[in-house]
């Protein structure tokens, strides 16, 4: 099939140097390797309004910390939070828009310096777009991470502006929403193959 | 020229090679997953009483909703009677608690006859926005004690029972629910039927979030109470958010299902009905 000797030898070898370059490579795994992973964190989003005051919970938190490629990707499924009123929710999610818009996204990169090998709490800050109601920001969110027996504990907190996503809050006669919902999350995140992790 | 040719093809093949081996070193996201990928239909009905029947809509579990029920005189007594508001009110009291999603238990009191209700409601199937379920199946169950004093009555002559089969479906905003119910009455006054067989027919229309419509239907199927009517209601239900609101004129006074087919003696079409409402609250435990 090779038209040209001489073509052949040069691509074999850059093949061979190609192979040898990655599983040297490989071979040498470290902790900046490995993708952690969680389907199980827990995501809450709390209203402040003096007398009516409540939190949307969710134990289905789904998110990848991939140190190889330092992609941070987080989503929720916002028809799992609960209010702890079966009506209640269900009105949320009517104001969230979960039959068009599902999902409360993010995907972005660790921009501080992550040393998995150091089992103490460090700070970490991550940018990239935050998307809910299918209206995208770019946000930059500060939490910690902290390595611990072989997995992350992830904790990070910021606000949401509902009008910075379209989301209008209910009228004052219906349920009284602050305007800015407490957003925070915690996650304990396990080393995975990433082989195994279903992607878009 | 040619020898450079020659090294660009050479490393355009090396390249793709190692695409072909290592194809996973790019960067990908996660993919979308719901965590319910086969939702049920909620809110088919807005309230678990519509106006007078009981709907296939149960409280969720662990919450507790409080209830107070309210039907008032005739209309058609006029100003004089502040058409009907006057002429004092059948009252129901009313805790309903979610042991889960699906099954409920309650209890309540209403002015008529010092009823003291229990009752408790199973749904069986719930509809699925997907049709894969195309029905949502519930029970009810109720004991009805009149606790009138002064009546001589035994403990078990004091008793009725009501069972009632709910069977609804939601087309975007519009439900419908059939509800075959069979009551059974331990104690009756000459010429009265201790067990009646009644078909409720219910409907509801959400106008938007926050405002519906719904009108019910209750012949009685089988020999009838003398002087009873069908029974018959419009109502407006309203959602605040806290609360539910139903606002409604009705042709029976009672509350219970076995009471009204028992006792409604009033004819809605002919200008016989009354205002009430119903306010219902929900509390998370």
């Amino acid at each position: 099939m090779c038209i040209n000797s001489a073509i052949c030898r040069r691509a074999a070898a850059g093949l061979v140097l190609s192979l040898l370059i990655f599983s040297g490579a490989s071979a040498q795994v470290t902790s900046e390797d490995i993708v952690y992973y969680t389907d199980s964190g827990y995501a809450e989003f709390a209203s402040s309004v003096p007398l009516h005051s409540f939190t949307g919970e969710s134990d289905h938190l789904t998110g990848m910390i991939d140190l190889r490629e330092n992609l941070v990707d987080f989503y929720l499924d916002l028809n799992t939070l609960e209010t702890g009123i079966g009506k209640r929710d269900r009105d949320m999610y009517q104001t969230l828009n979960t039959e068009d818009h599902p999902f409360a996204e993010f995907t972005g990169t660790l921009e501080t310096p992550f040393s998995p090998d150091s089992s103490g709490q460090q700070v970490a800050r991550v940018r990239g777009d935050f998307t809910i109601n299918g209206n995208t920001r770019e946000v930059t969110i500060e939490g910690t991470l902290q390595p611990q027996n072989g997995s992350l504990i992830l904790n990070a907190g910021w606000e949401l502006r509902l009008e910075d996503y379209d989301i209008e809050a209910p009228g004052i006669l219906f349920y009284r929403v602050d305007e800015v919902q407490e957003i925070e999350i915690e996650a304990t995140l396990n080393p995975v193959d990433p082989e195994t992790l279903s992607s878009e | 020229m040619i020898i450079s040719n020659r090294w660009t093809q050479g490393i355009a093949v090396a390249v793709i090679s190692i695409i072909i081996v290592f194809p996973n070193r790019s960067e990908a996201q996660l993919s979308r997953e719901r965590v319910e990928t086969n939702p049920v239909v909620e809110d088919i009905f807005w309230g678990t009483t519509n106006v007078g029947i009981g709907t296939v809509q149960n409280v969720s579990g662990n919450n507790l909703k409080s209830t107070v029920m309210h039907t008032f005189g005739l209309v058609s007594g006029g100003a004089d009677v502040f058409w009907g508001l006057d002429l004092g009110a059948n009252t129901r009291l009313g805790l309903d608690y979610g042991i889960t999603d699906k099954v409920s238990v309650g209890i309540g009191r209403m002015t008529f006859n010092k009823v003291v209700d229990i009752r408790s409601k199973v749904n069986v199937l719930r509809q699925t926005e997907s049709g894969s379920v195309p029905l949502d199946v519930a029970v009810k169950l109720s004991t009805g004690i009149s606790t009138l004093s002064g009546r001589g009555l035994a403990f078990s002559e004091r008793l009725s029972y009501l069972v009632s089969l709910m069977a609804a479906k939601k087309f975007d905003r519009l439900s419908f629910q059939l509800a075959p119910m069979f009551a059974r009455f331990n104690r009756v006054s000459a010429g009265d039927q201790n067990n009646l067989f009644g078909l409720g027919f219910l409907t509801q229309y959400e106008l938007n979030e926050r405002f519906a419509l719904s009108a019910e239907y209750l012949p009685v199927l089988s020999d009838r109470n003398l002087g009873t009517e069908d029974m018959m209601a419009l109502s407006l239900n309203i959602n605040t958010g806290g609360h539910i609101f139903q606002i409604f004129f009705s042709s029976s006074q009672w509350h219970g299902e076995q009471y009204i087919m028992a006792n409604n003696s009033d004819k809605f079409w002919e200008g016989d009905f009354r205002f009430g409402f119903n306010i219902n609250r929900v509390f998370g435990l």
